[in-house]
Order: structure tokens, then sequence, then C-alpha cells
């Protein structure tokens, strides 16, 4: 069966999506592009396995991911299992006036556990539902939403930001320690 | 350890104005999207294109043969 044209399209058109997944579970721009290639040739291989109208991206998305987990499992990289990981033990320097270095804020994604790490991106990132994150992901939609929370509590404990960034304790505090140097 | 984690939780809890904790008032939602938007910008290399196009290539080879 020969790929349709529709399909080779698409499939360039989800090259930067897939990229910046691939960046974001590997935390390497060289290990994502070859993730990226392998995904490729991967749905290539099996599109007649893809059912045309539904969403390509997020087929796409999971076969990449079992790539990068059977990829890490032959190398015999343990996964990392986000309850074993101590909160905050690379703790950043507080966020200045509530603004957030982009440096900073990946740093502290890269200590977020594997699985907390890409659910946090599917859903706050990608733009996919938490019924998509959770097929992606081959687990429960609760199980995404607890990963996401657990992420975004995590994150926000590393970066010593609060959840409401203009009213929240660390605003607040941050004025205070400002206003006794002046 | 543990009352930490439950204040911490507590606060993170809390919506912004569109109800959405990852949304555009959530400061954590919004570097986000600036780290993933900055990869998705990213210029993507010729290897994928010649990837596709050898793909191709080789699909027709094997139909013909």
């Amino acid at each position: 069966m020969t790929v349709s044209l529709a399909f080779k399209t698409d499939l360039l058109g989800a090259i930067p999506s897939l990229r910046a997944f691939a960046v974001s579970l590997t935390q390497s721009a060289d290990k994502a592009d070859d993730l990226v290639q392998e995904t490729l040739v991967k749905a290539w291989d099996k599109h007649e396995s893809f059912q045309m109208g539904t969403n390509l991206k997020a087929w796409l998305f999971t076969i990449l991911r079992n790539e990068f987990y059977s990829q890490m499992r032959k190398r015999g990289r343990e996964v990392q299992d986000s309850d074993g990981i101590m909160t905050g033990r690379l703790a950043v320097h507080p966020a200045q006036q509530g603004q957030l270095d982009l440096k900073d804020f990946r740093s502290a994604l890269e200590q977020l556990p594997e699985d907390q790490r890409e659910a946090i991106i599917l859903i706050g990132a990608s733009g996919f539902s938490y019924e998509e994150a959770a097929e992606i992901c081959g687990c429960a939609v609760g199980t995404i939403k607890s990963r996401v929370s657990r992420a975004r509590v995590r994150l926000q404990d590393i970066l010593k930001v609060s959840g409401e960034a203009e009213y929240g304790p660390d605003a607040i505090s941050t004025q205070v320690m400002g206003s006794s140097v002046a | 350890m543990r009352d930490m984690n439950k204040n911490n939780t507590a606060g993170a809890g809390k919506a912004d104005a569109s109800g959405d904790p990852l949304g555009p008032n959530s400061e954590i939602g919004r570097k986000l999207k600036q780290y993933y938007d900055e990869l998705v910008s990213d210029e993507v290399p010729d290897r994928f294109a010649q990837l596709l196009a050898q793909l191709e290539q080789a699909d027709s080879v094997q139909n013909k043969g």
C-alpha cells in the first residue's frame, strides 16, 4: 500500500511538534532528533494502522513516546518513578518580582520525573485534552490529572512561585524584602 | 514534610481567573507555553524532509518490483 500524499504532508507538518515533545522528553536536541527520525520511520511503516480522520498528532506522539521508553529500557536506564524523587533537591534561586527566567524554568522542568514532565507538557503546552493525553500515555485520565497536578506543584516549589503570580505570598514577600533594602 | 506538601497542594489548587490552573494567568502555565513554543518554532533540519523522500522512494521501488 502506497503512502498517500496527504499522509506525507501531515507527517511533515507534525515534525515541529514532534521535535518539541521529543526535546521535552529527552532533554537533549540530538537525542530528540534521532527519536523523531525513528518515529517517522515507524509511522511510515505502519501508516495503514492509522485511521484517516482521527488525530494524527496524537497517534504520532504515541509512537514517539513508546519509542522513547523502549530505548530507555534498552539502555538499561531505569524509568524514573515520581514517588522516589526528593522535592526541591536542586532548588534554583527564587524568581525576582514574579519574573521567571526561561533558563530556570527549563532546569526546573528537567528535575521532574518523566511521567510528570510528559503529562504537564501534553496538557499545558501541546494542547491535548486529558482524554487524549491518557491515550498517548496508555493510562487513566485520573492518572494524567494527578501527574499534571503534582508536576505543577513541584515546579512551583522548585521555582518558588505561587499559583497566582500577582497575589501569591511570594509576590508579597519579594516586595517586603525589596523595601527593607531600600 | 507531609504538611508542607499539603500546603503546596492547597495553594496550587487555586485556579486562575479562567479556571485553568495552567492558563495564561498562571506563571507556570505561561512559562510552559513559552518553553514549548520556542521549541516548536525551532527550524526543522533538512534531514527529515530527506528521510521522507527516501521512504517514498523505497516504497515506489518496492511497488514496481
